[in-house]
């Protein structure tokens, strides 16, 4: 009797191992999320097509000198002389003369090509992220000057407080493996 | 002697817990109020910066009225397409964008549609109403009845065509990319290249730092281009010799503001030209030797009344700079390339 107790039948093999399959397939997906949630990882970063240089990035920052610094897309910049990004809207000269300069901070540098050429780098250690270039770039110009969180500054924030303060939505989230929204020629 | 004794507490400064936590609560609900009544986390009250940090172009949007010398004649015609790019003008109005050229009357009324294989990038008509469409690379040639009689592509690389012109032998195509004009006979052979470098006739080379590069045929016989990034419109002879130029770079209202304007023009029958620039978009009027005669409209008179500028997106600021066309009767047909409608002035 006690011989037959202990005896499993085929319908119990059949129903045991039929649950064992369920939870191993549970715990499986559960594993295999669960590793894949841990290898994507997400930073914060402009997108250049929606922002408008509003001027929150500067001062919207958890930082006290913001994480968001001017970038220059060189393939899609004109080198021009009288570079709307870099010179106030009326120049008395296309000079390197302060009183000639859009910047504030005096944060682009403009240096000679060729006639009638200037390359325009940033300085990014006097760039506050204000954006008054990139409206200039932009209205004017072809819009190689834009915005972006640099990774290097950024404390990656739970809730990113320039993200809330953006007026067009322009932060988003970007893989960690590709955390610049670089512009290019289109 | 127990109650004596708590009096003496409380008369010595220890103040029950309880009481403790609810100055905490309060001070900490008024707090709260405090945060969201002043500070805004949201943006919405502006940067905060000083105005030194406000890009400001205000004062050069203001045209004084008594220069505004033309005034729209009858409704806004809306293109029906999603994306214009260019306007001719020959009788009815020709409109190209999306893969199609959209054929109107004054009045707006559709009168027939040619399909194209491609997106079109600049237009201009042949005085029998032969059609000639850029589309990128290429250009084709369409008959009076939108049929496609020829097309050829443009040898350089990454070439983008953005304006043609014509004259009764010769087709003149400009390619912003390269900063080169070619002239084609009407099978499509290559007669000559203007604006190359080395060839001594075209100076230093166009300066072009974005996608605009147009070009007309006057009535005196030259072609004109503009050189947009150095605010000139020049002469050239067919044969590519250079003659004379015009143009002033500043925002002030007799000329070309920001690092590249203007962006398109149209000669009128007397041959004066009609300019269109972006960034400050104006529509204005200089006599044939590149004098300031007045204004055909600016942003107001385009209804962006809201706006110092015709763009809300930094793509719209980049990439839709306005065309324009004239017909033999002096009337300026202004396409809007970001609401894809089409305005005709006429003078005063």
């Amino acid at each position: 009797m006690d011989e037959k107790k202990n005896q499993y039948s085929r319908r119990d093999i059949l129903r045991h191992g039929v649950w064992g399959a369920c939870a191993a397939g549970v715990a499986g997906t559960g594993a295999i999320l669960a590793s894949k949630s841990r290898g994507q990882k997400y930073v914060w970063q402009i997108d250049p097509y929606k922002c408008t240089a509003c001027g929150n990035c500067a001062t919207f920052c958890v930082l006290q000198e913001s994480a968001v610094k001017c970038v220059h897309a060189y393939a899609m910049c004109g080198y021009c002389d009288l570079c709307t990004g870099y010179y106030r809207p009326e120049p008395k000269e296309l000079n390197t003369a302060a009183e000639n300069q859009l910047c504030p901070r005096g944060a682009i540098k403009r240096t000679y090509v060729e006639d009638p050429y200037f390359e325009y780098t940033i300085d990014e250690t006097k760039c506050n992220g204000c954006g008054k270039c990139v409206m200039g770039c932009t209205s004017f110009g072809n819009g190689s000057l834009f915005l972006q969180i640099r990774h290097d500054r950024c404390v990656g924030c739970n809730e990113c407080a320039i993200a809330i303060a953006c007026p067009e939505n322009a932060i988003v989230r970007v893989p960690a493996e590709e955390p610049y929204l670089l512009k290019d020629r289109r | 002697m127990e109650i004596w004794r708590n009096d003496l507490n409380y008369r010595q400064g220890k103040i029950d817990s309880g009481v403790w936590a609810g100055v905490v609560i309060t001070i900490a609900i008024a707090a709260g109020f405090c945060a969201v009544l002043f500070f805004d986390t949201t943006g919405q009250k502006g940067s905060g910066l000083s105005e030194e940090y406000v890009y400001d172009i205000s004062q050069y949007t203001k045209i004084d009225p008594a220069m505004i010398l033309y005034r729209q004649a009858g409704p806004t015609i809306a293109a029906g397409l999603k994306s214009t790019k260019a306007i001719a003008v020959r009788g009815e109005i020709y409109i190209a964008g999306d893969k199609e050229i959209i054929v109107v009357d004054g009045a707006g009324k559709a009168k027939r549609k040619i399909t194209l294989d491609a997106e079109p990038t600049c237009i201009t008509l042949k005085e029998d109403g032969t059609i000639v469409v850029g589309m990128g690379d290429a250009l084709v040639v369409i008959n009076p009845e939108g049929q496609e009689r020829t097309r050829w592509a443009v040898e350089e690389a990454n070439a983008r065509l953005t304006s043609v012109a014509l004259s009764p032998e010769i087709i003149f195509a400009a390619d912003a990319v390269n900063g080169l004009i070619y002239e084609y006979d009407w099978a499509g052979k290559l007669i000559r290249t203007i604006g190359q470098k080395s060839d001594g006739k075209g100076k230093n080379g166009f300066v072009i730092p974005s996608p605009y590069f147009d070009i007309a045929m006057a009535p005196d016989g030259l072609l004109r281009v503009v050189d947009p990034g150095r605010h000139l419109i020049v002469a050239y002879t067919i044969n590519g010799d250079r003659e004379w130029s015009w143009g002033t770079a500043t925002p002030a209202i007799e000329g070309f503001s920001g690092c590249c304007n203007p962006v398109n023009f149209a000669i009128l029958p007397d041959g004066s030209f009609v300019t269109i620039e972006k960034g400050l978009v104006r529509v204005k009027v200089y006599d044939a030797e590149g004098k300031f005669i007045g204004v055909v409209a600016g942003a107001e008179q385009l209804e962006w009344t809201q706006q110092q500028q015709v763009c809300n997106t930094p793509e719209q600021c980049q990439s839709k700079g306005f065309d324009v066309a004239v017909d033999n009767d002096g009337r300026i047909y202004v396409l809007d390339t970001v609401k894809n409608v089409v305005r005709i002035f006429e003078k005063k």
